[in-house]
């Protein structure tokens, strides 16, 4: 039996991070992972991540993976890979099935950071080959870099149907629909918008009644719920499919603790481990890291696997219970941030009708997943001044303020805690750089200039779709809603390595477009 | 199916293609890559046909988790092809029930 002094179960954000933060306080760590590849479901999210600088906002999944796996190496952290762990026993003793054998290891403390794994929904067809996970879209697309259909159905509004659902679109697939059962989105408004604007309709209130085909999906049908979830009968729409997302939420993967006996409740979803503040659950020096503890983002299971990693080495006498202390108070400060906001675990399904600032929260992105024309200029990011300006459709308090560390002259303010609405302080001067449009990890940070001469505004948008468009070429201008408005002609496409992969597109459209205008797409060839 | 180029992930680096059998019949995929991953992109979904109603399975989770992906791989039935790299000269099978016409 070889021994270790902590053992992390699961090479994902929350694993590696709790390897990581063990290794630098000088113990020796092992990770067990059942998977080839290291990283969990880390390198297929290729889009930037919210939060703040600490919690690596801006920086998207796949990067941060990489910083993350080079520093947990870096500290002398082994990672076995194809090794899966087959139990968790008492005093710790963790049994792990290698190719060629089955070993024992034993722990002086083990983290458990086994992800989750995504919920299922079952309707006629959802057997067929073509019904998948959104999670497994995203692996085939971002990872094997195969294609997962040519058109497809998203269910599922919440964060997890609204990324996939774009970097569906970004692999060049068709997005027919986004469908939720429930009457209003689920994720980030922001996440909404950037499909709304392509075109892509949502189905609130809406839920699959069948999948069709016989071999594998041709199509789906939708219905419209009543309040006690049924299809109303006539409201039926069809689509031409060949494939379904399921992005219905995740599922804690307690099987390991619960084999080992700790001790689960019932948070109402699922069976979560009861954990303290540190992770520790029920069993003495066993911890729980990252979404295993509870469903949350890859950012929060960062700092979850750095806190049960901080713990676990001052049970060990790595630290002191000073060290400790001031560790503890800054990644718990740097949680509770990420903890806030309209979407935080604790207010789950409950949407404020009000933003913190006392404004109004749009009913039109939670029933459409976009913002009405006629409520953009209410929000403190929205300010009407000559020349060029940034326009902030930021209208949720979620916790993230990249905008506000990229404007070089400080024009952003998100002041009061990073949930707080980005402000446009027009005092300070836009010199539109650009840097915030491509620093918004919600895309919803525009350059207007109402006023370019003769009668012609320009309208710069965050641009991450193949093939760019060139300058000069001519195109169409779409509304918030995906809405054909008017001709565009493309006068500015900016890459930089500051803008990581977002291009920056500026087209030009008559004025009393410029507060309309939102997405350009290339004229049809007819 | 395949993303040569991507606006966030660049250009696919060059990867050693091989030859591998579905079914019989020659196919092309790279090497490492999952079973599934070659499959999807020659445009194969059905992976196996269920036990009792003869119902056609695919992939679902391509992470390794559901086990509706598993084929016949080299005679081997109930393989995760999701997870399962792919080797030169492997041949894949669809798979009927448990695997029992494999042996």
């Amino acid at each position: 039996m070889t021994r270790y002094d902590v053992i992390v179960v699961g090479a994902g954000p929350a694993g590696l991070s709790a390897a990581a933060e063990a290794a630098a306080a000088g113990a020796r760590v092992a990770v067990f992972d059942e998977n080839a590849k290291p990283g969990g479901q880390l390198f297929k999210q290729i889009h930037k991540f919210f939060g703040a600088k600490e919690h690596k906002a801006k920086i998207r999944g796949v990067n941060i993976g990489a910083e993350l796996l080079a520093e947990a190496e870096g500290l002398g952290v082994t990672v076995f890979l194809n090794a899966p762990v087959m139990g968790l026993y008492k005093d710790r003793e963790v049994l792990v099935r290698h190719a060629d054998a089955v070993r024992r290891y034993k722990g002086d403390a083990v983290v458990v950071a086994t992800g989750a794994s995504e919920n299922m929904l079952t309707f006629p067809g959802w057997t067929l080959p073509g019904v998948t996970g959104a999670g497994a879209a995203q692996t085939m697309m971002n990872i094997n870099r195969v294609k997962p259909g040519h058109r497809v159905l998203m269910l599922g509004s919440g964060n997890v149907g609204l990324v996939v659902g774009f970097q569906l679109l970004q692999a060049g697939c068709e997005l027919a629909a986004v469908v939720d059962a429930a009457p209003r989105v689920g994720g980030y408004g922001v996440h909404a918008a950037k499909l709304a604007r392509t075109g892509v309709p949502f189905y609130l209130s809406h839920t699959v009644v069948r999948a069709e085909g016989t071999d594998r999906v041709t199509g789906v049908v939708v219905g419209q719920v009543d309040d006690t979830w049924n299809v109303i009968p006539g409201t039926e729409k069809r689509f031409d499919v060949d494939t379904i997302c399921i992005a219905v939420g995740l599922s804690s993967s307690t099987q390991l603790l619960k084999m080992a006996g700790c001790a689960l409740r019932d948070d109402g979803a699922g069976w979560l481990p009861v954990c303290a503040d540190d992770g520790e659950t029920s069993m003495a020096r066993v911890y729980a890291a990252g979404d295993v503890s509870g469903i949350e983002e890859a950012s929060s299971a960062m700092i979850e696997g750095r806190i049960a990693g901080a713990a676990a080495v001052r049970k060990l006498g790595f630290v002191t219970e000073e060290a400790l202390a001031v560790r503890m108070a800054e990644l718990e400060s740097a949680l509770e941030s990420l903890r806030g906001g309209m979407f935080a675990p604790g207010r789950r399904g409950k949407i404020p009708d009000k933003t913190d600032e006392g404004l109004p929260i749009s009913a039109s992105l939670l029933s459409r997943g976009y913002l009405d024309d006629a409520e953009v200029d209410q929000y403190p990011g929205v300010k009407k001044t000559a020349g060029i300006r940034p326009v902030i459709e930021c209208t949720q308090n979620i916790p993230c303020n990249p905008c506000r560390d990229a404007c070089p002259k400080g024009c952003i303010k998100v002041e009061g805690g990073i949930v707080s609405l980005p402000v446009y302080d027009e005092k300070a001067g836009c010199a539109g750089c650009g840097l915030c449009v491509a620093a918004c990890s919600g895309q919803s940070i525009f350059l207007v200039d109402d006023d370019t001469g003769g009668g012609a505004a320009e309208v710069t948008i965050p641009y991450e779709f193949l093939p760019l468009p060139g300058e000069g070429e001519r195109g169409v201008a779409l509304s918030r809603s995906g809405a054909a408005l008017c001709p565009a002609e493309v006068v500015g496409v900016k890459q930089s390595p500051a803008y990581d992969k977002t291009a920056l597109v500026t087209f030009r459209v008559p004025q009393e477009f410029a507060m309309k205008a939102r997405f350009w797409r290339k004229e049809a060839v007819v | 199916m395949r993303l040569t180029n991507h606006p966030i992930l660049g250009e696919a680096e060059a990867r050693r293609e091989v030859t591998f059998t579905f079914d019989g019949r020659a196919m092309t995929g790279f090497e490492g890559e999952p079973v599934a991953a070659a499959l999807k992109a020659a445009g194969v979904v059905v992976h196996r046909y269920t036990k009792k109603n003869r119902s056609p399975r695919g992939v679902f989770c391509a992470i390794g988790r559901c086990t509706d992906c598993v084929m016949t791989v080299n005679g081997r039935p109930n393989v995760r092809t999701c997870v399962t790299p792919l080797e030169d000269g492997m041949a894949v099978a669809t798979q009927y029930g448990a695997g029992e016409e494999a042996k």
